[in-house]
């Protein structure tokens, strides 16, 4: 029978090598990742399960990102909990408040391989997608499961199949895209489901600008984003995962979706995004969008990495931020800030009057480091522009690609990037 | 943990669409260590009298994909502890419901229970036969009986217990 990249992926991990959608198995994970989740919760679910040990510490990576470094007490006494935890048993990865955020972090250090089953204490974790891996976001009990048996269950999932043709406009990026493409879902359009994206466009896309858009598939209800190896993938693991052994999944021919949806970007071309307040899928048009903004973000596992940095740096370069607006940028590792420095964005960013933070998750979640107001507007970078995610209820949040956010920095309002 | 009980008698709680993991617990809420600290910012956006006025066994009813968003058990949680006893939407977000199963919280599906149902009425929840009865009218609301595997692990009483129950040393 044929098969889906879901189906075929998750069948390499049940014991008798079958997935079919729609069942539950119980699989095997090949590794998992957990952030402060861990030290406020996880550890404590551990100990009620009366375990003292993990399945095996050299597939396991503990991160600090959310609130890094700590801006208070409860938070630090997270991380000294994560802390610990790493050094008690003996966890390869370790990635604390120097290092970045974990769905950056853990692309980076070629622990996302094709084929692999991955999981995370986080939503966001369907970013390995983009390296051709099943991965998802589970919470406190189910990462404890995994933590102490390296298994949990599952339901196979039905998949969607995407395919977008053509290429993608000067100064759009793959924010703008899937930010259209979940406008067109709708917020829970693939809730339960996983969605292959195929097609030229993201065959020729960077790692980074793939990871954005099987980041966001969650913001859709998705499962899993998923997408096949193209060549970038293939430099990256060869670069980053040297010694690893990985095998390519393919979905096959006549496997079947429960929908097919075709974008042709030639005919039909998709024009920078803004989603409004209060869901990730009221993206329209920027052109339809004139909103004065109080604070602009660039930064977050979804688009936070080096080409988002640079984009914005090139708009920026020669201009100012708008007076009275804050522009905060919070590059999403350190690998990403020394890139930024190197290449000499950093110094753009801070003579055009932004501020730059150290890598952590911090304003997209409402952590620290960018807060908003009472009826403060914020444009981001970010996934989420629920009410109250990054501060005051009566705060409201406008989620585009890094370039519209650079521009409407410039401008003080929400702006057209592809007038720079 | 409480008790697990499969007949259910509260009353209703009525919100939209769309409750995302934001509007059960901001993230600003989530380095508080005590559950019952953070219990008392549930549901603060869309109904700031709700930590405060919420009876044991009360029923929230909510439109379509309630729990959106973020992998937060948090969200879940501090609604049990608060004594929520049963969800009813026209449909969950995945982890959500994963994770309300998780912490032995019973979330079931019904179609435009919104609709259906008053914010303030008295109802009784029937589990096993898939029935909500509307105490003042009497009506009988049909649901999907929630699949098997996930009623053993409410009954075990969550995850937890039925990870202990089922160890295999």
């Amino acid at each position: 029978m044929s098969k889906t990249m879901a189906e075929k992926i998750l069948a390499r991990h049940t014991e008798n090598g079958r997935a079919d959608a729609g069942e539950i198995v119980q699989a095997s994970v090949d590794f998992i990742m957990v952030h402060e989740v861990l030290g406020s919760r996880i550890i404590d679910i551990l100990q009620e399960m009366e375990t003292d040990s993990v399945w095996d510490p050299n597939r396991i990576m503990v991160v600090n990102d959310h609130w890094a470094p700590a801006p208070n007490i409860q938070s630090a006494i997270i991380h000294q909990r994560n802390r610990e935890f790493v050094k008690r048993h003996g966890i390869k990865y370790f990635c604390d408040v120097n290092c970045g955020v974990s769905h950056q972090v853990l692309i980076e250090w070629g622990l996302a391989k094709p084929g692999d089953l991955i999981i995370g204490s986080d939503s966001h974790t369907t970013s390995y997608g983009a390296m051709n891996a099943f991965s998802t976001g589970l919470a406190a009990t189910d990462s404890a499961i995994v933590l102490a048996t390296g298994k949990n269950w599952f339901k196979v999932p039905e998949s969607m199949r995407i395919n977008i043709d053509g290429e993608l406009a000067e100064m759009v990026m793959s924010k703008d895209l899937i930010l259209k493409i979940i406008a067109d879902l709708g917020p829970d359009g693939a809730n339960y489901k996983a969605i292959e994206f195929h097609g030229p466009v993201v065959d020729k896309m960077t790692v980074a600008s793939r990871a954005t858009m099987c980041n966001m598939s969650v913001e859709a209800g998705a499962k899993a984003g998923l997408m096949t190896v193209n060549k970038q993938v293939e430099d990256w693991l060869s670069l980053r995962a040297r010694e690893a052994h990985w095998t390519r999944v393919d979905p096959d021919p006549t496997a079947e979706y429960v929908e097919m949806i075709t974008y042709d970007l030639d005919t039909d071309p998709v024009e920078p995004m803004i989603a409004t307040p209060h869901s990730p899928a009221n993206g329209r048009p920027v052109t339809e969008v004139d909103v004065e903004i109080d604070q602009a973000f660039l930064g977050s596992c979804t688009n936070g990495r080096f080409e988002d940095l640079q984009i914005a740096a090139m708009i920026m370069k020669g201009h100012k931020v708008k007076e009275g607006v804050r522009f905060i940028i919070t590059p999403a590792s350190m690998e990403t800030y020394k890139a930024a420095l190197n290449m000499g964005f950093i110094e753009t960013f801070i003579q055009a009057g932004a501020i730059v933070t150290n890598p952590t998750c911090g304003a997209c979640v409402g952590g620290h480091l960018g807060i908003l107001g009472p009826n403060e507007v914020a444009i981001t970078s970010t996934n989420r522009n629920f009410r109250g995610r990054m501060g005051h209820p009566d705060s409201r949040i406008y989620l585009s690609s890094p370039a519209t956010v650079a521009a409407s920095a410039i401008m003080g309002r929400i702006t057209d990037p592809r007038g720079f | 943990m409480r008790a697990f009980s499969e007949i259910i008698t509260g009353r209703a709680w009525v919100l939209g669409d769309n409750i995302d993991t934001d509007q059960i617990i901001q993230g600003q809420h989530l380095n508080l260590l005590d559950y019952e600290e953070m219990a008392k910012h549930a549901l603060e956006i869309p109904r700031p009298e709700f930590a405060q006025n919420v009876k044991e066994n009360d029923i929230i009813i909510a439109g379509r994909n309630f729990g959106g968003g973020s992998s937060r058990e948090e969200a879940p949680m501090i609604l049990t502890i608060l004594g929520v006893g049963c969800i009813a939407a026209e449909s969950f977000a995945r982890i959500f419901y994963r994770n309300a199963i998780n912490v032995g919280l019973p979330v079931i599906e019904i179609k435009n229970a919104t609709e259906r149902i008053v914010d303030g009425q008295q109802l009784t929840v029937f589990l096993k036969d898939g029935q909500v009865k509307i105490t003042d009218t009497g009506e009988l609301i049909k649901f999907m009986p929630i699949p098997a595997f996930m009623m053993d692990i409410l009954r075990a009483g969550g995850a937890i217990q039925y990870y202990k129950n089922h160890r295999v040393n």
